[in-house]
């Protein structure tokens, strides 16, 4: 073989493209080739080179909307341009979120989190990290995870099921995360401990199709985050307080 | 492609059996398209969605491959429809931007920075080809079919954009010997 022709087989060989004949005839010939063992260096350093780059896996937003668009398109079409929509527009806030960093004011970037906790736990059992119906699981399960105990309700007399619970970030800070059930839709109530101990009237919102409830209630600051109507978000919140109330 | 009917749950079963796992690949792949964290999270989604509405054409041949080539078809319709119109993909396009953030991660070294972002200097189609056969390790052949080329050209272009590489490399690291950059 004449250095030409190993040379024009060097990145063939590193790339694993040469048959077992041409790959012995390629080695036979590289012993007798100084030139075209340095390429074969080169070739191989630049290769390793781009192969050791971290690899960025698929965000879990991004997960999390492809998830949802899947359960749409399979379980209700008739939903479908609605979720579309909805989907692009929390894209779209959780991007400028991320782009505007800074910029953005505390009360739109908790929003976003919350958001984003939300589809967390909405779209996989995984993002469940807790998963019990049982008060006295969740609640000791929070211990050592995060710097407070936050109240755990069982909901089911009232149609939310508790499914159980994880530590998410808000802020900065690690809070926990209750989930509960309603038929098909998942509820997520994130909560902590608030300055004041003074109760206050539910803040309603809807955005981008989700509803969203905030209001503190026994010395905690509530935020209530689902795919309910408006109607059945009011419900939940009126839950949640009868428990609390009936605590004292 | 053809016109689709529209998926029904078993064929969202088999997609998510099939095409759903590579979903780290095409957001790697559109991450290195577009440059852009955002924009790669939109087209990895997009490209999710039609390769869904495709799936009755898709033989059971390998899902990366063909989830790969929907990937960079899909970017080349987004910068086509908003070219001239929205800037903002021109100007992604031009400026010397990083490729996934390696400052994310504390522990990255600048020699792989340096790499990240010689690679992300490439033009599209050298560093289309080198994710392709580096990163995402695709064959000869599956390359060919991602970029609707033929092998030879796969081989040559390949070829090419790795002399780019070097040269890019050499040029903010320093030459050492034969041309590889002095890491």
């Amino acid at each position: 073989m004449d250095c030409p022709t190993c040379e024009s087989m060097v990145d063939a060989y590193v790339d694993g493209e040469l048959s077992a004949n041409e790959s012995a005839d390629f080695e036979r010939a590289l012993s007798q080739c100084p030139a075209c063992r340095q390429r074969l260096e080169a070739a191989r350093e630049l290769s390793g080179l781009l192969r050791a780059l971290p690899a960025e896996p698929a965000p879990d937003l991004l997960r999390a909307r492809i998830e949802r668009e899947l359960r749409e398109i399979a379980g209700r079409p008739w939903q479908r341009a609605r979720q579309m929509a909805m989907a692009a527009s929390v894209i779209v806030a959780l991007g400028v979120g991320w782009i505007g960093g800074s910029l953005t004011t505390p009360g739109a970037r908790e929003t976003n989190e919350l958001l984003a906790g939300y589809l967390r736990v909405s779209m996989s059992d995984s993002g469940v990290e807790v998963a019990s119906s049982d008060r006295h699981t969740v609640k000791p399960w929070f211990a050592g995870r995060i710097d407070y105990a936050p109240p755990v309700h069982d909901l089911t007399a009232e149609g939310f099921p508790l499914l159980g619970g994880r530590v998410d970030l808000v802020d900065g800070r690690k809070v926990a995360v209750l989930v509960y059930r309603r038929n098909q839709h998942r509820v997520a109530l994130t909560l902590w401990p608030s300055k004041s101990s003074t109760g206050t009237t539910p803040d309603f919102e809807e955005r981008d199709g989700f509803a969203l409830a905030s209001w503190r209630r026994g010395g905690f600051e509530m935020h209530a985050v689902a795919d309910l109507s408006p109607a059945e978000m009011k419900g939940f919140v009126a839950a949640v307080d009868q428990a609390i109330a009936a605590d004292r | 492609m053809s016109e689709a009917p529209n998926p029904d749950a078993a064929a969202v079963a088999r997609f998510r059996a099939t095409v759903v796992p590579h979903l780290d690949a095409a957001y790697g792949f559109a991450r290195w398209l577009t440059r852009d964290p955002v924009l790669a999270q939109d087209l990895a989604q997009e490209a999710m969605l039609r390769a869904l509405r495709y799936f009755h054409a898709f033989r059971g041949e390998e899902a990366r491959p063909w989830l790969l080539r929907i990937v960079r078809n899909t970017w080349s319709d987004l910068r086509q429809r908003r070219g001239g119109a929205d800037q903002t993909l021109d100007e992604i396009e031009d400026r010397p931007a990083d490729g996934p953030d390696p400052e994310q991660n504390a522990l990255v070294s600048d020699r792989r920075r340096h790499i990240a972002s010689a690679l992300a200097a490439l033009p599209a189609d050298a560093r289309e080809i080198l994710v392709l056969r580096e990163i995402e390790d695709l064959s000869y052949k599956h390359i060919a079919s991602v970029l609707d080329l033929p092998v030879g050209t796969v081989m040559s272009r390949l070829a090419r954009a790795r002399e780019k590489l070097a040269a890019e490399l050499a040029g903010r690291l320093g030459r050492r010997g034969h041309g590889l950059p002095d890491l």
